[in-house]
């Protein structure tokens, strides 16, 4: 890698200087007078610019990812091959600036392919999420058998070998918490959007709609530190303690309730956009007939805003289900199969990071687990996702 | 249609006063939509507000049943009585009174249910019918007088939504008289229809006649002598002209109404 | 049957009690939302805002020649040798001294009373003497840092109950401390250490600091700034203005809003795949943590810039068209500069989304323990690639800590945090009101 350093530098150079050349150049092939060019002296400049840098940064990504499958490092041919590249380009640029080169058209095609390379890191994203967990988990499968992995029912990972490494435990966590979570903020969320775009005046609307702006600018540790702090010991000593139901200030309660206002400005504002959505002349139609503004919402808007919400609803789970840090601060390390909200229990989550943040070997199937685990998670809220905003949008073309 | 218009008002003349406003002003924030209107209304009545766009016509129908309350800038003094009563008097419940006054828009608005439970909503939430039996029955007299009943009677359980424009504006039309009102608004109920759905709506304004006094704001003047018995004309916020409809179309007062029948404000 | 208007009847009283019922409902949401975040903002703030003071104790020491230049010849490489437990000495004789001083008697010995400076102090002294050998053999007032449970107790953390069943302290100690402050040798004071020094080990809280975490975030922050952006609106101006609306464009589409949507852990698996396992860049560094929430943040970028470009008007696109321009010129040159401060404001604020984000920096090795400033570029480690921590990633390793003066400093850091995240969206905001426009 660092060897190709040295001659992407000096191929910098040669498109700034080949600018500057080609600039003086149609200048020349112009006789001084511009008129006579059909593209620009700073077409031509950037044309060759481009000539010259372009080819080679794309041969250097090549050469990377050919050095790293191969293993070997990249040596002085590719730095040649590199910097013939450029030269090349440079070169014929400069000798196609004749008075008639449609220089700007070659200058935008350059850039078009530079934009369209832009948009493919999205999709090269999800290939390298995807092939990077396909990978390992494959690795993963290969050392511990797959039906224990799906149906065990125990997590105990041994790091002398010989784990137990069900998903099931851990999945049951995640889904607990994500359901105390959505329970308390789908209804808040629900109905404070409701409040505010049906019924709060404008003094009460600049100062509710900001607040709960804020919460969703917050970042997630800084719920899980709240959650570690404040809620845990809150929720042990006034609740579970006196009723008997736990000592642990991690909880399942502690998490989901705390990611319960994470989510509420994420509920409340998907919400408020779908009752938006919901056209005026359908509650003029209802406060015409004399619905009290109540009837209204729950009998005419709510129902038409119905698709639009259980998606919001969905995609809300998604989140929960892919949160990190407040579960990893507020949710306990101990797999368990428990009803009791007040128990510390684990989520899939938190065993990626704690599987991978370990001083272990990195081929054991203890850290290779991770992989699957990520794999399953990003399976579950892509199709989540996926769904959800399928039925988003099949909602608001509705009333495009 | 001429010569029944004559017959009509002879016949409405002899009909009580249904609502009565007196210095009715609107403002909406800063602008004033409305300036000062007397206007009584005849029962068992068709009356027809016409005017340019933007004449407050529309603003003046939403007063009658307190549509104006659900815009939050929208300011409304004067007074208008309902059978005497005044609307905006702090013991009447904006509910209450809507139930009485019923509209009808612009745009056919159906909700997003059964054409059942389209017709069927009002009655429900008023508490109109004691089973469902009486449901029913309700249902299917507003339909048929709203002449939907025919074309929906075998597809009652289907959206209201699939409805053609002119049946979803009469599924609309037999929604309000479902609740079983005594005065039926109607803000332009005709101005998203092809002209043969509107012909059906409008022949049914002239039955609903019977029942209920009804206003309606419209942008036809044919529309409006058409339908209508009595005809107030609305420009700039200022009520100019109100008058039987012949009068108005054959011999107005006001240069302003002259002008505007004539195609030359508008 | 005439009903009159001005009576309600029973069925809408009762009609009317469920919509005030309902109304209060909707008012209690968001009396409810609005008093998590009042008691989430105070738990972090009384926890934290102490974080900002510290106890120092002022004492004179006499840097003795025997002591810390054995050799005599003041040179740096020859002294350094004296290690920070030679420095030790020198700190308790000066605090007894200074008991004695003040006419203090005392039951502690001579180890507790040293006990309640700092450990971290020795290397304070040490690092001054080490910079300035002309201080050897004179007695200079150094202000050290206390205790951490000195610290506790000026803070209201330790008090005597709590001090009486702790092995690092004790009653006496607190009472001593007390007796000094009464005098005016330990003072509380604003705590600059805490923004500029690195991280301490789990013994010495009162030393910790968020300079090596601010420094790495800084450094993420570039990386993401000066690889999301330009990427960000290079695809947001294909896929809005160029992309013809095919199959594959609807993938690409489809594919950024639910990138946007994957959780934040699962790039951190991509990271530790890719960027540390496959292409062998250096574990915890500022690089690997930039390249994973550049591609974190890409999707918020793309999809504020799309909005951004959509809401330029197509008749100043024709426009440019229309006198001969390119398209690729209408776009830069005019619909682009007109979308500028959208763009912008979109992207302060998926730059302060990658700056709270925690959860994949744990896993691309940013929870190490680093106490070296990391520098932007060595030869060996190349450009961002030394080993670094980042400021929320701080506040997780400090609540894995068990002292709970780590406590104090977590919520500290997480003020910290939260005001960098208040400046960028107030610029955000700002940005928004001074350029907004309407067509």
């Amino acid at each position: 890698m660092q060897s190709l350093t040295t001659p992407l530098l000096l191929i910098f150079a040669l498109a700034v200087i080949g600018y500057f050349l080609a600039k003086s150049r149609a200048l020349k092939v112009a006789g001084g007078d511009v008129r006579a060019l059909v593209s620009l002296p700073n077409q031509h400049a950037l044309n060759t610019a481009l000539s010259t840098a372009v080819p080679p940064a794309a041969a250097v990504l090549l050469f990377a990812l050919y050095a790293r499958l191969s293993e070997g490092e990249p040596n002085w041919l590719f730095s040649l091959v590199i910097l013939g590249l450029g030269v090349t380009g440079c070169a014929l640029s400069l000798i196609g600036i004749k008075t008639e080169t449609r220089a700007r058209t070659y200058a935008e095609r350059w850039i078009l392919g530079l934009l369209i390379f832009a948009s493919s890191i999205a999709i090269m994203t999800t290939v390298g999420i995807v092939f990077s967990m396909l990978f390992e988990t494959f690795n993963f499968f290969g050392q511990y058998d797959w039906r224990d992995f799906f149906f065990s029912l125990t997590w105990s990972p041994n790091f002398r070998g010989d784990s137990d490494l069900g998903i099931i435990p851990l999945l049951w966590g995640t889904l607990y918490v994500s359901f105390i979570a959505l329970l308390f903020a789908v209804p808040i969320g629900l109905f404070a959007a409701i409040y505010l775009s049906e019924y709060a005046g404008p003094r009460l609307r600049s100062v509710a709609k900001p607040a709960i702006e804020v919460l969703a600018g917050i970042p997630t540790i800084v719920y899980g530190l709240f959650a570690l702090i404040t809620v845990g010991p809150l929720l042990r000593d006034y609740f579970a303690e006196p009723m008997g139901f736990g000592q642990s200030a991690s909880s399942v309660m502690t998490a989901g309730l705390v990611m319960g206002i994470m989510l509420i400005p994420f509920v409340s504002s998907l919400s408020d956009d779908i009752i938006n959505a919901v056209p005026q002349a359908m509650r003029d139609g209802s406060l015409g007939l004399g619905a009290t503004p109540s009837e209204t919402i729950r009998q005419v808007v709510i129902p038409a805003a119905l698709p639009g919400i259980v998606g919001a609803v969905l995609l809300a789970a998604s989140r929960a289900i892919g949160e990190t840090m407040i579960v990893v601060l507020g949710a306990g390390a101990a797999a368990r199969l428990s009803l009791n909200p007040f128990e510390a229990m684990t989520t899939v989550t938190v065993k990626i990071v704690s599987q991978l943040t370990g001083d272990t070997d990195f081929a054991s199937p203890e850290t290779l687990v991770a992989f699957a685990l990520g794999l399953t998670l990003f399976v579950i809220t892509l199709g989540l996702n996926v769904f959800a905003l399928y039925i988003v949008r099949k909602y608001r073309e509705q009333y495009e | 249609m001429e010569d029944l218009t004559h017959v009509d008002r002879a016949m409405s003349t002899a009909q009580d006063i249904k609502i009565s406003a007196k210095g009715v002003q609107v403002h909406y924030g800063d602008n004033h939509a409305i300036k000062d209107v007397n206007v009584e209304i005849d029962d068992k009545t068709v009356t027809a507000f016409i005017g340019p766009s933007g004449c407050g016509k529309s603003t003046f129908l939403r007063c009658i049943n307190r549509m104006n309350d659900t815009i939050d800038v929208a300011r409304v003094t004067g007074d208008i009585r309902i059978d005497g009563e005044d609307i905006y008097d702090p013991k009447v419940d904006p509910v209450q009174l809507r139930a009485k006054v019923g509209m009808v828009f612009q745009k056919p608005n159906p909700f997003p249910k059964s054409i059942y439970d389209n017709v069927a909503y009002g009655p429900k939430i008023h508490g109109l019918a004691r089973n469902k039996a009486d449901l029913d029955e309700i249902v299917e007299k507003s339909l048929r007088k709203a002449a939907l009943w025919n074309e929906a009677k075998d597809r009652l359980a289907s959206p209201g939504t699939g409805l053609s424009g002119g049946q979803q504006q009469r599924l609309c039309i037999a929604r309000a008289i479902a609740t079983a009102p005594e005065v039926l608004l109607m803000d332009e109920p005709c101005s998203a229809l092809d002209p043969i759905a509107t012909a059906q709506v409008e022949e049914l304004i002239d039955e609903l006649r019977q029942s209920f006094s009804v206003v309606i704001v419209t942008h036809s003047m044919q529309q409006a002598a058409r339908v209508s018995q009595k005809t107030a004309f609305f420009h700039l916020g200022n009520l100019v002209e109100y008058d039987d409809t012949d009068k108005i179309f054959t011999n107005p007062q006001d240069p302003r109404t002259e002008s505007y029948i004539s195609g030359r404000i508008g | 049957m005439k009903t009159s208007l001005l009576a309600s009847d029973a069925r809408t009283k009762k009609r009317n009690a469920a919509e005030a019922r309902f109304k209060a409902y909707g008012l209690s949401a968001i009396v409810v939302a609005m008093l998590a975040l009042a008691i989430l903002l105070t738990s972090v703030l009384t926890n934290g805002l102490s974080s900002f003071q510290q106890t120092f104790i002022s004492l004179p020491i006499e840097l003795a020649e025997e002591r810390v230049d054995k050799q005599g010849n003041r040179d740096p490489a020859e002294m350094a040798r004296t290690t920070t437990i030679g420095y030790a000495p020198l700190l308790r004789a000066a605090i007894v001294a200074e008991v004695e001083r003040q006419g203090l008697t005392t039951e502690l010995s001579d180890k507790d009373l040293g006990d309640m400076i700092s450990k971290e102090a020795a290397a304070t002294v040490r690092n001054r003497v080490l910079a300035n050998p002309d201080l050897v053999g004179e007695t200079i007032t150094f202000d050290l840092l206390a205790a951490g449970r000195i610290d506790g107790y000026f803070k209201g953390r330790v008090t005597l109950e709590t001090a009486a069943l702790d092995g690092n302290t004790s009653p006496e100690a607190l009472m001593v401390a007390q007796a000094l402050a009464d005098a005016g040798v330990i003072e509380t004071k604003f705590n600059w250490n805490f923004f500029t020094a690195p991280d301490a080990s789990v013994q010495r809280p009162e030393a910790a600091g968020l300079g090596v975490a601010i420094l790495g975030s800084l450094y993420m922050m570039l990386v993401v700034l000066f690889l999301a952006l330009p990427i960000g609106v290079a695809s947001s101006i294909y896929l809005e203005e160029f992309a013809p609306k095919n199959r594959i464009t609807d993938i690409i589409e489809v594919n950024i809003s639910n990138l946007a949507a994957v959780p934040s852990i699962v790039y951190g698996i991509l990271g530790l795949a890719i960027f540390i396992n496959f292409m062998e860049f250096n574990q915890s560094s500022p690089l690997v943590g930039g390249l994973v929430l550049t591609l974190m943040t890409l999707p918020t970028i793309i999809i504020s810039t799309r909005a951004a470009l959509k809401s330029v008007p197509p008749s100043i696109r024709d426009a440019a068209l229309g006198v001969g321009a390119s398209k690729m010129q209408s776009v830069f040159h005019h619909v682009l500069p007109l979308a500028a401060p959208g763009i912008l404001t979109g992207t302060i604020i998926g730059l302060a989304q990658a700056l709270g984000e925690t959860a994949p920096l744990l896993l691309i090795g940013m929870v190490a323990f680093v106490r070296e400033y990391p520098a932007a570029y060595t030869p060996e480690a190349g450009l961002f690639g030394e080993a670094s921590t980042a400021l929320p990633v701080q506040v997780y390793n400090w609540t894995q800590r068990s002292d709970p003066a780590f406590v104090e400093r977590a919520s500290g850091a997480i003020i910290t945090l939260l005001v960098f995240l208040l400046i960028m969206n107030a610029v955000a905001i700002y940005l928004r009101r001074r350029f907004e426009r309407r067509w």
